[in-house]
């Protein structure tokens, strides 16, 4: 019985990623979710996509520098051509630039935008509850206003922003990007990748974090038998 | 046997002759329980926060705190594991801190002849409380910006003493000088907390009672702060690495801004039983009397417990601990996710208990337990 239960355990495992592999929109889902989580670097590479051509346009990711774009699998030379595209006051961007931030300084943002300056989004997701899951509801939560509604001047209806009105325009729309990899670029996949994206940017480190700490954790289960199997055969000798 | 004949080391430095004898003489009490283990892991788990803080002060600028956060977390070799060890080290070194003062409640260790132990406990638990409110604050995200700004007005809005000591700490309104003095007094207090720790455990030898038949440190207890050690060590590793932000306003991981204040200024999981009391009553002076009513309670507890000192803590008393532990936790989810009125209705239930708890139960059940 416990054998056909842990048999049935184990494929239940092997059949869970291929689930998800299938289609990651209905529901969405991210590689990155969950205890043992790691980033999918081919859904970051097009949400970077999205990032540059549609976010860096208002929003500023000032922790951000070109060089970490490694970190989603990017080659040297791939980043040195990303960056050269770049026009900083200073020339094109280098590899050490930061990322390029819109706006001279935050007057300028708030002037552009009517007082509501676009946050940096270098830790937007680590910064708001909910996280992944938070970035891409509000990118594809615009809707019609509900007619007893009247919206603040320059807002717009959003059902899954605090207080439902808004000042950033829709960002997205269907096919603003044309993904390398063939994938559609669907407004759902677009905002599913540039959550991703975002989620990276706010903790680049995870999986190096999740590699070290799998080790440290098993090599400390190990230790903890011995150590509790030491203490015990050493008591045992006071009587 | 002569002087001579001793091996060639020990012939001229005998100190290592009496640290042996020191680490075998069988004078320790045979079964004490992993629990007792708590106050040396938690030592040791400050020299480790003190090491990891020691790395973060390096690259930590006060003038520029938020963003030289970030730095260390991306730009530094492991800058984000230090920082995450510094993080976390806090909520382990709190949850151990807690469970000691929970388990001094539930055997009465704080009855005669263990008063100055407990006040010292105390006093450690406190200054843990502000190194830890100032490390907060030391992020320099988007809420505790906002709690730094109403602790400082807090404190220049109270007259006479307690004014000029918030005059005196923070050093002004809150402005650009403020943050570079909290991190020197971050510092200084997290040295200052081994000077306390000397002080514990000198009052924990003092008090232990000296066995005829007992066993050794080494290698019975060594063997068991060991385990202790390992099993602290695996419950660390778990949280740095799967858990990393536990207990935190995720709000806080933004920067801070001077113009919009957060739907919630909670602190971390550690100072809310603190910071939600004061919520419960009005007022700046309100908030300071219930924390300092809250903790002073703590310190009047052995006479507060009518039990006779050597009687063994009865079932009553157990419960009601147990039930204050209950409420100390419920009081800090109250109003974690910031003001709501269900938060504010619960805080100031839970509250109240606290007091009635100290005030009324508990010399009552005890005075009728010892009769």
């Amino acid at each position: 019985m416990r054998r056909l239960f842990l048999a049935g355990l184990v494929l239940a495992c092997l059949a869970a990623p291929r689930v998800q592999a299938e289609d990651a929109l209905n529901p969405p889902r991210w590689q990155s979710e969950g205890v043992f989580g790691t980033y999918d670097k081919a859904a970051l590479q097009r949400g970077f996509l999205v990032y540059q051509t549609v976010c860096a346009a208002c929003h500023s990711a000032n922790a951000l520098h070109y060089r970490d774009l490694d970190g989603i699998g990017f080659s040297t030379e791939q980043i040195a051509a990303l960056a050269a595209g770049v026009k900083l006051s200073s020339g094109p961007a280098t590899l050490d630039d930061g990322f390029k931030n819109p706006y001279p300084d935050p007057a300028a943002a708030a002037a552009a935008f009517g007082g509501a300056i676009p946050p940096d989004l270098s830790t937007i997701v680590a910064a708001r509850p909910g996280g992944t899951r938070y970035v891409y509801n509000l990118l594809t939560s615009y809707a019609a206003a509900p007619g007893d509604l009247a919206l603040l001047p320059g807002h717009y209806y959003n059902t899954a922003f605090p207080g439902q009105q808004i000042a950033m325009p829709p960002p997205l729309k269907d096919n603003q990007v044309a993904y390398a990899d063939g994938v559609s670029a669907s407004t759902a996949q677009e905002a599913s990748d540039v959550a991703a994206f975002l989620t990276w940017a706010s903790a680049p480190n995870l999986d190096v974090e999740k590699e070290i700490g799998l080790r440290a954790v098993l090599f400390l289960v190990f230790l903890s038998f011995i150590a509790i199997a030491t203490k015990r055969k050493i008591w045992r000798e006071t009587v | 046997m002569s002087e001579i004949s001793k091996p060639w080391l020990q012939a001229r430095f005998p100190l290592l002759d009496s640290f042996r004898s020191t680490m075998t003489a069988p004078v320790l009490p045979r079964e004490k329980p992993y629990l007792a283990c708590l106050p040396i892991l938690i030592t040791g788990a400050l020299v480790f926060q003190l090491l990891s803080g020691l790395v973060l002060s390096l690259f930590y600028d006060p003038a520029d705190g938020f963003d030289s956060v970030q730095f260390i977390d991306r730009n530094v070799n492991y800058g984000w594991l230090i920082h995450g060890f510094h993080e976390t080290g806090t909520t382990m070194i709190f949850g151990a801190v807690y469970l000691s003062l929970f388990r001094a409640l539930w055997l009465r260790s704080y009855k005669a002849p263990g008063e100055i132990l407990w006040f010292i406990s105390l006093a450690q638990f406190i200054l843990l409380l502000v190194i830890g409110y100032l490390g907060y604050v030391l992020a320099d995200g988007a809420v505790s910006y906002w709690s730094l700004a109403n602790t400082v007005s807090g404190a220049f809005s109270l007259a006479g003493l307690p004014g000029g000591l918030g005059v005196w700490f923070f050093g002004g309104p809150d402005g650009a000088g403020t943050l570079p003095r909290l991190e020197v007094f971050h510092a200084v207090l997290a040295v200052a907390i081994f000077g306390i720790l000397l002080l514990h455990f000198a009052a924990e030898r003092g008090l232990a009672p000296r066995e005829n038949r007992g066993v050794g440190l080494h290698p019975y207890y060594t063997s068991q702060i060991f385990a202790a050690f390992v099993v602290y060590a695996l419950i660390f590793a778990v949280l740095v690495f799967f858990a990393p932000h536990l207990g935190e306003n995720p709000l806080n991981r933004g920067p801070a801004n001077p113009l919009v204040l957060p739907v919630g200024v909670t602190p971390p999981w550690y100072l809310l039983s603190i910071s939600n009391v004061g919520h419960a009553f009005p007022g700046t002076l309100g908030s300071v009397f219930a924390v300092v009513g809250r903790l002073a309670l703590l310190f009047a507890l052995p006479w507060l417990d009518r039990s006779a000192p050597a009687k063994p803590p009865g079932f009553l008393h157990k419960f009601l601990v147990f039930v204050l532990a209950v409420d100390t936790i419920l009081l800090s989810l109250a109003a974690m996710h910031g003001p709501s009125l269900l938060g504010s209705i619960l805080t100031v239930i839970f509250t109240a208990y606290y007091f009635f708890h100290f005030v009324v139960l508990l010399p009552l059940t005890t005075a009728l337990e010892a009769r």
